[in-house]
């Protein structure tokens, strides 16, 4: 294949229909932007699980009337627990030591709270903090225990929204990536009437399916790699103004986890190449299925 | 081990081997188009030999256009078989049709040149489609542009041509990859006599060359001028082949 006459054929090609190719790339873009942000999103939602979830314990209170016998078991079974990393005993005394602490500003507080509402407790980690939901069961209702507690509950509402909204960035990523397709498809359907008299004669030569294809393959290839370059634009300019600007509080007290530049050179290769074989497969099945060329 | 089943390869081979100076032979060809019931060509019988020239007259809706269809393979027959250069087109896969017709040239009433296109650019388009290394296209075209007459006129867009000039273009692009069959379908039907005349004289060179021609016409003066072989069809039947035949008008 003559490197040369592909690119004067795609050239020409990209620059008969401007509009057509401004839409390609255009859709392609937004497709692409959405599709980044989806993928950045779920990278930081990962980050801040990882985060938040490290800190997360599961309390078990112990009951005022336990017995040592009930008190061995509970410890046995703690050890043998799979999924918990370590645990430490606080006694009733410990706890409203670190109670009236904690309340040191309220008094009433602390002088309304007779000490034997505080239980004694084990702090339990956890190996997967993720899974407390698994060890709050084993040891919730058994006997000497007054209850079983995880502070992951709020979390676990947060991530449900960020879930929510990565999955939303995706599915309207997709939903955009079939406007793309459709309309690549629609530009080279145009592409292909306007060229016919040239690959009419390529035809008639003798110039083989592929040779006469290749163009307007390259053609499409080209506007996804333009949509993915304005993608990845689209990104950095969200990093700069969004993220860096607008939620810089967020982002310094922690809560969120800053955005690397980094992070969106490694989305880059993807959304390239999501472009490239977007645009390609749109085009050869157009050729296939629509167009005789 | 040797499968039963002849290969498509044994075919090809086969095939090859079977006349060698028989460039063209339909047997028994017909070809019914899907819409319609007349037969647009009926049990046609030709054979065409290397280095013949070959009129194909009758009038509009005859079947001439069928036929270079068919050796184009830009369709296959109903039934009957064709061949083209020791290739059975009827089994012929489609990924083999780029190189059937690589070996064949074809001009048309209308030029079919690309417009933005210089003339050499136009020739040279030919040959760079079918991948032919740019050494060799700067070799050839010139060379191909000197024997139509058109060398100081490689520079032109096609609409600062003559129609005679601009058939000349299409002729170039034809025959610049030495075809073994050159199709004329109505070569100067766009052109005066004149002009005509010295189309039919480029077409006589290319054919003593030994490229065979066939040339589908409407022009009786320059077939009976000519005095070449004349294949007529009538509503898709071979009613006439004649060596050194005329057109017949009133006959």
């Amino acid at each position: 294949m003559r490197a040369g006459f592909v690119a004067r054929e795609v050239w020409t090609g990209l620059r008969r229909n401007v509009t057509m190719t401004l839409a390609m790339i255009l859709t392609t873009a937004i497709s692409l932007v959405l599709l980044g942000a989806g993928i950045l999103m779920a990278k930081q939602v990962d980050e801040m699980k990882n985060l938040y979830y490290s800190n997360v314990q599961v309390t078990i209170f112990l009951d005022q009337k336990i017995t040592s016998v009930q008190k061995t078991t509970l410890v046995s079974e703690l050890k043998s627990q799979p999924e918990i990393k370590n645990f430490s005993y606080e006694t009733q005394d410990q706890a409203y030591k670190r109670f009236k602490k904690l309340f040191q500003q309220n008094p009433d507080i602390i002088k309304g709270t007779p000490k034997n509402y505080i239980p004694a407790a084990y702090h339990v980690e956890l190996k997967n903090p993720e899974r407390y939901k698994l060890v709050s069961k084993a040891f919730d209702g058994k006997p000497g225990v007054f209850k079983v507690t995880a502070d992951a509950q709020v979390l676990d509402k947060l991530f449900t929204v960020l879930n929510g909204l990565r999955d939303g960035a995706i599915v309207v990523a997709i939903v955009q990536a079939v406007a793309a397709l459709l309309l690549i498809a629609n530009t080279i359907q145009i592409a292909a009437y306007t060229r016919r008299t040239e690959t009419g004669i390529m035809r008639l030569v003798g110039a083989s399916r592929w040779y006469v294809q290749f163009p307007f393959v390259v053609e499409a290839a080209l506007a996804g790699l333009i949509g993915a370059v304005l993608a990845v634009g689209g990104l950095a300019l969200t990093k700069v103004f969004f993220m860096d600007r607008t939620l810089r509080s967020l982002v310094n007290s922690g809560f969120l986890r800053p955005l690397h530049w980094h992070t969106i050179w490694a989305v880059t290769p993807i959304l390239g190449g999501v472009g490239i074989v977007l645009g390609a497969l749109a085009a050869l099945l157009t050729l296939r299925l629509y167009v005789r060329l | 081990m040797r499968a039963a089943v002849p290969t498509a390869m044994d075919r090809e081979a086969r095939s090859v081997t079977v006349d060698s100076s028989l460039v063209i032979e339909l047997a028994n060809v017909t070809k019914i188009y899907p819409a319609t019931r007349r037969p647009a060509l009926d049990g046609v019988d030709v054979e065409i030999e290397k280095g013949e020239f070959v009129f194909l007259i009758g009038p509009s809706g005859s079947g001439k256009t069928t036929l270079m269809r068919l050796l184009l393979k830009e369709e296959s027959p109903t039934k009957g078989t064709v061949t083209l250069g020791g290739r059975q087109l009827n089994k012929m896969s489609r990924w083999r049709v780029p190189a059937l017709r690589r070996t064949i040239g074809c001009v048309f009433q209308d030029f079919r040149l690309l417009p933005n296109r210089t003339v050499r650019e136009n020739v040279s388009f030919a040959l760079e489609v079918i991948g032919k290394p740019r050494k060799t296209i700067n070799r050839v075209v010139p060379e191909v542009l000197e024997l139509v007459g058109l060398s100081g006129k490689s520079s032109r867009l096609p609409n600062e041509l003559s129609g005679g000039e601009q058939q000349r273009v299409a002729i170039a692009r034809a025959y610049v990859n030495r075809p073994l069959v050159l199709l004329a379908d109505e070569p100067t039907g766009n052109l005066d006599p004149e002009t005509s005349q010295e189309i039919m004289l480029l077409l006589e060179r290319i054919n003593r060359s030994g490229t065979t021609v066939m040339m589908a016409t409407h022009a009786n003066e320059i077939v009976d001028s000519m005095r070449r072989r004349v294949i007529e069809l009538n509503m898709g039947k071979l009613v006439r082949d004649q060596s050194r035949g005329v057109y017949g008008v009133g006959r």
